[in-house]
């Protein structure tokens, strides 16, 4: 094999210009939106330190021998299952979730680290040799690494970060080749539990679709009874824990479902924000000239509302050029994940671009009202210095595997 | 590896960014003005700005009515940090004077927004320091202002708590006076804090325009003393004066006791505030007999000097016995006025046809509205010829059976006296818009001739011995000729005319030569004394001798040189206290005659701004109000390239905001 010395053989620029470019505008969505607010004075100062410290971390992590991270699969996902025990003892309790650890004036979020520590390890599991993915028993054990943090993190309880787990664990299992039916296994209670949320009419028609599914695999009746009785306890389980739910989180719920139903309540950051990326138009009202912006019409628009900021200041063409620039690195997480030889760093990468994803995702859908307001950042660009870090030190990872990629031949 | 797997998470990906950018397509490209109305919606507020209402100037520039800057303060108890509730109050409770617990019960709360202080003044304002604190926020509460309390309550009006004009010139010149509202468009963050005002789109206020008034503030505050004074002495129920300029209609004074102080309009009855001068009607009785005459004189049925038979004080007409006073058996015609006979005017009044009659009672204007510039006129009753019994004649001669309102009554006789023409009352002698330009300008309004000249001269002559010989001798001064007409008329009491009660009266002018004033005194049920000649001529004197002492420069000419030095003397003692009182005199602007600096201290910021716009002198306005301090000594000459700083200031030196 030829061996390439130019530095864009070593360094994937395809990647870290778009994430270069996505934390300048971060910083300067943060700059405006926390301008005229009183409550955020040195919010700016801060994300800049956090931004400089995590691209550090980043560096530091590209440097790092690529077998490091296997190395510490383990361990790591052990410490982070004690950080978020000791979180749910000691932590701080910011808007209604106990996710903070708080050291001086520093707070961090061990769910955060726990991300990562997850994908290692689940990455790990799913590469030893003897692993099949579609046996009972390693499915089990997949899924019992992936949902003791959820767990623990439903405890807080943040349900953002819960799905977001979630959500990257069934990616991870669905790389890995997880048959459709196990997958449709995997999946079908959590469709229901939504549709469930919804009344008792959807509710029932997910039942329907489960069994139409499940009449399509022709499986043993007794198979087809347990899957259709699982999709049945997650419906009323999610219906209870429902009603379980602290009336703020239900309000949430309540108001994503039709957010004009409490214009002023829960539904007010809904609509504001709606509100400022629709003034924005095609070309935006000029940097630091969003009025719905610079008037703090969103609450805390520097931390999940980001976006929005962005799509008044910038417009359309902003907006657009936000999710172009988060496409550019889909694609190229896919590409590495899908180029590199080594099954375990393949695993890693798809997982690091399933926590990307999905925050992306949810993130940009509760912004402009597709998807509940459920407190998820958009990475690289909302404040947040645990946030940061983490996504940059990812980024280190998937970078380091790049440039050994071709050592695993 | 897993390459179909690739194909369906890139599908995804694509999928899910898809209908992202559907979703951001439809918001930001499709909707955007839905969106856009409403972020401007909820951003921006239109706000009213209240006009000021014009000002009320006296005939002599002195400022009777005006605005005082006030505010009112608010408390949002849902924003209002429960740990400066104390402060506040105490503040408030030091500047303001009510107890520190009064202001700790309204903030009690902790939701609403409440009202703490109302009508704060600037100086209030001032004391109460930068009180920045969320929550508490003040609004302009502009507080009209009758400068001298009760002066001309009856004539000013107020404008009540709805911002509305009620009574006097300020409701009859409510459209004038109020101005015309301006908006504002204003910029508001999430929590409703004003961030901004978008000064393009500020239509300003138009301020009502100045009036001011015939009425002269010293000849008034004379006429209400006196007539104060008056009603004590005599306990009558009700007082009324007015005086008046007989050649031109303007009104120099009109007052009504008791009236009330439009600063606490609240605070008084109806009858306090009504202006009875025009809405009530009565029996002029003997102050109306010179109309009579006056009718006989000018077609030449009788004379001056003519002798008439008095039936010794009991003349028994259609069955109906009239009384004098004073039994006479003969006297003259005139003599018959200067002693207020009865009996010798009802017989004149024989001479005269009822329809002559009438059409000279109505050619005075009784029965008619006097179309004077105030609200709610009375147009008093008189009979048609047809609807009148075989004595109708006789008692309308004396002043019965007929119903005038002072107003009336004065107006008329301003006629009798000024050569025989009646003129509309009148109260408007300038109105001056906010740029300073004249809007009106008083002119006389001549309604008709009555009588002719002839006839007002003898009326004059007959009307001064009245006070030199007769009846009315109480209003008499030495040193100028004063003539008139005493007036004593039983009051209509439940439908027939009482023993006890009665209106006195007595309307004089002088000088009887060049009659200058007129001036009607009526007292309503005086309880001690009856008759005219007793209660309203000694009060009407009273007035007449103090208001040339006021303003003696006018009546020098009608003055003998022999009263001139002790009278020169007196009117400088009142001339020292003069400067004492607390008026404001607001000074207006002289322009020098060449390119010079004009004096504009004590002017008012607006005419100070359009003298030196006129004269191109460059300017510079701190604050407002009137002119304390300009920065080119007056009278010096002016460099074209200077610019004058003009401080003004609200708080004149008697401590008194003017805007």
């Amino acid at each position: 094999m030829r061996i390439d010395y130019k530095i864009s053989d070593k360094f994937d620029f395809k990647i870290f210009i778009p994430v270069l470019i996505l934390t300048i505008i971060g910083l300067a969505a943060v700059y405006s939106s926390t301008l005229n607010n009183p409550q955020a004075t040195d919010n700016f100062e801060r994300q800049l330190l956090f931004t400089l410290v995590a691209y550090v971390v980043f560096f530091i992590t590209y440097a790092l021998p690529t077998n490091t991270f296997k190395l510490i699969s383990g361990p790591s996902y052990i410490f982070a299952l004690l950080l978020l025990v000791v979180v749910l003892i000691a932590g701080k309790r910011v808007s209604g979730a106990k996710s903070w650890l708080a050291f001086g004036s520093i707070g961090f979020q061990p769910s955060e680290f726990a991300k990562i520590a997850t994908i290692l390890l689940l990455a790990n599991f799913l590469t030893r040799l003897n692993n099949n993915i579609d046996s009972f028993k390693d499915i089990l054990i997949s899924l019992m690494i992936g949902f003791i943090p959820v767990g623990l993190i439903m405890l807080e309880p943040d349900m953002g970060t819960s799905f977001i787990f979630i959500s990257f664990i069934l990616i991870i299992l669905f790389w890995k080749g997880i048959s459709l039916l196990g997958l449709f296994v995997v999946l079908s209670p959590g469709f229901v539990a939504i549709a469930s949320l919804f009344g008792s009419v959807p509710f029932i028609a997910s039942l329907v679709v489960v069994l139409v599914v499940l009449f399509f695999f022709k499986r043993d009746l007794f198979f087809n009874g347990s899957v259709f009785a699982i999709n049945l306890a997650a419906g009323f389980f999610t219906d209870n824990l429902y009603n379980a739910l602290s009336p703020h989180q239900q309000a949430r719920i309540k108001s994503f479902i039709d957010p004009m139903s409490d214009p002023l309540g829960s539904g007010y950051n809904s609509i504001q924000a709606m509100v400022a990326i629709g003034s924005g138009g095609l070309f935006g009202k000029g940097y630091l000239q969003g009025n719905q912006t610079q008037l703090q019409y969103i609450p805390e628009q520097w931390t999940d509302f980001i976006y929005c900021a962005i799509g008044e200041e910038f417009g359309f063409i902003g907006a657009m050029t936000v999710l172009s620039l988060f496409l550019i690195i889909f694609i190229r997480l896919l590409n590495i994940a899908s180029t590199s030889k080594d099954e375990f760093l393949s695993i890693v990468v798809i997982g690091i671009f399933g926590v990307y994803f999905t925050h992306f995702l949810i993130n940009v859908g509760m912004v402009i009202g597709i998807l509940p307001i459920i407190g998820v950042p958009l990475p690289f660009v909302s404040y947040g210095g645990s946030s940061m870090l983490l996504n940059m030190f990812m980024l280190g990872i998937v970078l380091n595997i790049f440039r050994t990629r071709k050592n695993y031949a | 590896m897993n390459n179909s797997r690739v194909l369906i998470i890139i599908f995804a990906v694509f999928m899910l960014v898809t209908i992202l950018v559907v979703r951001l397509a439809n918001i930001q490209l499709i909707k955007s003005e839905e969106y856009s109305y409403y972020a401007i919606q909820q951003q921006t507020d239109v706000e009213k700005i209240e006009a000021d209402f014009g000002l009320i100037y006296d005939r002599e520039n002195n400022l009777l009515v005006y605005n005082r800057n006030d505010v009112t303060f608010y408390a949002d108890l849902a924003m209002l940090p429960l740990s400066k509730r104390e402060l506040i109050a105490e503040k408030f409770s030091k500047v303001i004077g009510k107890p520190k617990s009064f202001f700790l019960n309204l903030l009690k709360g902790k939701k609403g927004t409440i009202t703490l202080a109302k009508k704060v003044t600037s100086e209030q304002l001032k004391s109460l320091g930068n009180l920045k604190i969320q929550g508490l926020y003040y609004k302009d509460d502009p507080t009209r202002i009758n400068h001298y309390g009760n002066l001309a309550s009856h004539l000013l009006g107020y404008i009540n708590k709805e911002h509305r004009p009620v009574s006097g010139v300020t409701e009859f010149f409510r459209k004038e006076i109020e101005g015309i509202d301006g908006s504002r468009k204003i910029v508001k963050n999430a929590i409703g804090e004003l961030v901004s005002i978008e000064e393009d789109e500020t239509q300003p206020a138009i301020p009502g325009s100045d009036l001011v008034l015939t009425i002269n503030k010293d000849y008034q505050s004379v006429l209400e003393e006196e007539l104060r004074k008056g009603l004590e002495k005599f306990k009558a129920q009700s007082a009324t004066g007015i005086i008046m300029n007989p050649n031109t209609g303007e009104i120099l004074a009109l007052a009504n006791i008791d009236d009330y102080d439009p600063n606490f309009y609240w605070q008084y009855n109806d009858f306090q505030r009504r202006n009875r001068a025009i809405t009530d009607t009565y029996e002029p009785g003997s102050t109306f007999k010179p109309f009579t005459l006056a009718a006989l004189l000018d077609k030449k049925l009788c004379s001056p000097a003519e002798n008439l038979y008095l039936e010794n004080g009991t003349y028994t007409f259609n069955n109906v016995k009239i009384r004098d006073t004073h039994p006479h058996k003969y006297l003259n015609v005139s003599e018959i006025i200067e002693q207020s006979s009865n009996i010798g005017i009802a017989k004149l009044a024989q001479r005269i046809s009822d329809d002559e009659f009438y059409k000279y009672l109505r050619g005075f204007g009784f029965g008619n509205l006097t179309s004077v510039q105030l609200p709610g006129e009375a147009a008093g009753k008189i009979k048609k010829p047809n609807d009148w019994s075989k004595i109708s004649k006789a008692y309308m001669s004396f002043g019965y059976e007929i119903s005038v309102t002072p107003l009336q009554l004065i107006t008329a006789f301003s006629a009798l006296i000024n050569g025989g023409i009646l003129y509309e009352p009148q109260l408007l002698l300038k109105r001056i818009n906010h740029n300073g330009e004249l809007e009106f300008e008083f002119e006389p309004k001549p309604v008709r001739r009555v009588v002719s000249e002839q006839t007002s001269v003898l009326m004059k002559n007959i009307l001064r011995g009245v006070v030199k010989n007769g009846t009315g001798k109480n209003a008499d001064v030495e040193f100028i000729s004063i003539g008139g007409k005493t007036g004593t008329s039983q009051k209509l009491v439940d439908g027939s005319y009482s023993k006890a009660q009665y209106n006195s009266s007595f309307i004089g002018f002088f000088p009887v030569e060049d009659p200058q004033i007129v001036c009607l005194i009526l007292f309503n049920s005086p309880d001690v004394g009856k008759y005219g000649g007793l209660v309203a001529a000694p009060v009407f004197k009273s007035v007449a001798a103090r208001i040339i002492e006021k303003d003696f420069n006018k009546f020098e000419k009608y003055i003998d040189e022999s009263f001139k030095q002790k009278l020169l003397f007196t009117s400088l003692e009142k001339e020292k206290s003069f400067f004492d009182s607390d008026q404001i005199k607001i000074k207006e602007v002289k322009l020098p005659a060449d390119k010079r600096m004009p004096d504009l201290i004590n002017c008012s910021a607006r005419d100070a701004m359009n003298a030196l716009t006129r004269m191109g002198i460059k300017y510079k306005i701190k604050g407002s109000g009137i002119v304390v301090n300009q920065s080119i000594e007056p009278g010096s000459k002016i460099s074209s390239n200077e610019i004058c700083i003009l401080n003004c200031a609200e708080v004149t030196i008697t401590g008194v905001s003017v805007y």
